[in-house]
């Protein structure tokens, strides 16, 4: 498949909100994760975790038929660093409310979870090559942040809806990511296929 | 008397909404909601026992690090064990078995194991809250998974050893097809989500 066909796979077919269930929907975390800097953040932190996850697993764990040990790898290694890298971001940056330091914040947060660990394996074990791991995984970045951004928007609209008490909040949230999930589905790899002809 | 005193504690996918995103694609039949459920209720309940002890020896910087390593050392233990047992669940739970390691229910049981007391604020045991946690969590995978099958399939996958699941036809006609795939996941836990707060209400209990 032709880079932007893996990329609008990532993005829409196998999204990774909606499709694998990594992360969560926007009304469960207090911190909104539609702003750029999320989105900027989601991307770094996707292609450092994928970079790592597919050296490790495809040139030491795989020859070795060690494959399956990646995760034991993965949270002693790239976490780690992750995590460090985020820190420096934000101990470098000129004052708190910029953007380094907001990437450096938001990074530090979605370090552990099944988001990145989620999408660094998809890329690992997809058998793509390293640069085309590293499109997939910074485009499934992208395709949360969408996801999220869109939610978002409808979350903001519900808010000033009149819904039945027990629906109020998660309830509404989930029946609107399973409509948005639907809509989703309607972009599937066949048809991205075909569009881009690869 | 509050309820939280009386030792109740709220159903953690339902009530706290957690893990609930991996839990929607994870548990699309009985098989796979109740292994995924399995192993993510052992995964935290272990987790809840080992950190305290290995908390003493570990130096500060260490402990968040080892935890990781360790959550991620029993996700990988468990998919083994799975996959002895029935390589053809272990196979359908594919990239879901080591994302064990980082779930939702494994990180609250991280966050709660690594305080320094051993009870919290309203006097329970961290270590029972992990345990009721997992067990809700487990009971609950294993229903949504039922439910799925059931309304979408018409059938019920039992979790037998060997290469292959057997399947029982339940139901002639698949009513709601649309329930086995992530989108239907989404819809029914969220009727669900409202379902439960409705019971709580008439209860007269709080979420969490």
């Amino acid at each position: 498949m032709s880079y932007l066909g893996i990329v609008l796979t990532s993005i829409f077919a196998s999204n990774a909100l909606l499709t694998y269930g990594f992360g969560s929907i926007p009304e469960f975390e207090r911190r909104s994760s539609a702003s750029f800097a999320s989105a900027l953040a989601l991307a770094c932190v996707n292609i450092v975790a994928s970079a790592l996850l597919w050296l490790i697993h495809s040139l030491v764990l795989a020859p070795l038929g060690l494959a399956s040990l990646d995760i034991l790898f993965f949270a002693l290694i790239a976490v780690p660093l992750i995590k460090f890298i985020a820190r420096v971001a934000q101990q470098g940056s000129i004052k708190q409310g910029s953007l380094l330091f907001k990437l450096g914040e938001r990074s530090d947060d979605i370090a552990v979870g099944s988001l990145v660990y989620g999408i660094a394996l998809l890329s690992a074990r997809s058998g793509y090559s390293f640069p085309e791991a590293l499109a997939a995984s910074a485009a499934a970045g992208l395709g949360y942040w969408l996801s999220q951004f869109l939610l978002e928007a409808v979350r903001e609209r519900l808010e000033l809806s009149d819904l039945p008490a027990p629906f109020r909040g998660a309830p509404a949230m989930l029946l609107s990511a399973g409509l948005m999930a639907l809509a989703f589905m309607g972009v599937d790899a066949v048809l991205v296929k075909n569009l881009v002809g690869a | 008397m509050s309820f939280q005193k009386e030792g109740f504690v709220p159903n953690p996918v339902l009530a706290g909404l957690i893990g609930i995103c991996p839990l929607v694609v994870a548990a699309k039949s009985l098989a796979e909601g109740a292994a995924y459920g399995l192993g993510a209720a052992l995964c935290a309940f272990l987790l809840g026992l080992l950190i305290p002890p290995a908390r003493v020896f570990l130096p500060d910087r260490l402990q968040a690090p080892a935890s990781l390593a360790l959550s991620a050392a029993l996700a990988l233990i468990y998919g083994f064990c799975l996959e002895m047992y029935s390589s053809a669940l272990a196979a359908r739970l594919w990239i879901y078995l080591p994302l064990l390691a980082v779930s939702g229910l494994s990180l609250v049981a991280l966050r709660l194991s690594s305080s320094a007391s051993r009870s919290g604020p309203d006097g329970q045991s961290r270590l029972a809250v992990i345990a009721m946690q997992a067990a809700w969590f487990l009971v609950t995978s294993t229903c949504v998974g039922a439910a799925r099958e059931l309304l979408g399939l018409g059938t019920l996958t039992i979790p037998t050893t060997g290469p292959s699941l057997s399947r029982i036809a339940v139901a002639d006609i698949a009513p709601l097809r649309i329930l086995v795939t992530p989108a239907g996941g989404f819809i029914l836990l969220g009727f669900l989500v409202a379902l439960y707060r409705v019971t709580l209400r008439a209860s007269g209990r709080k979420g969490l």
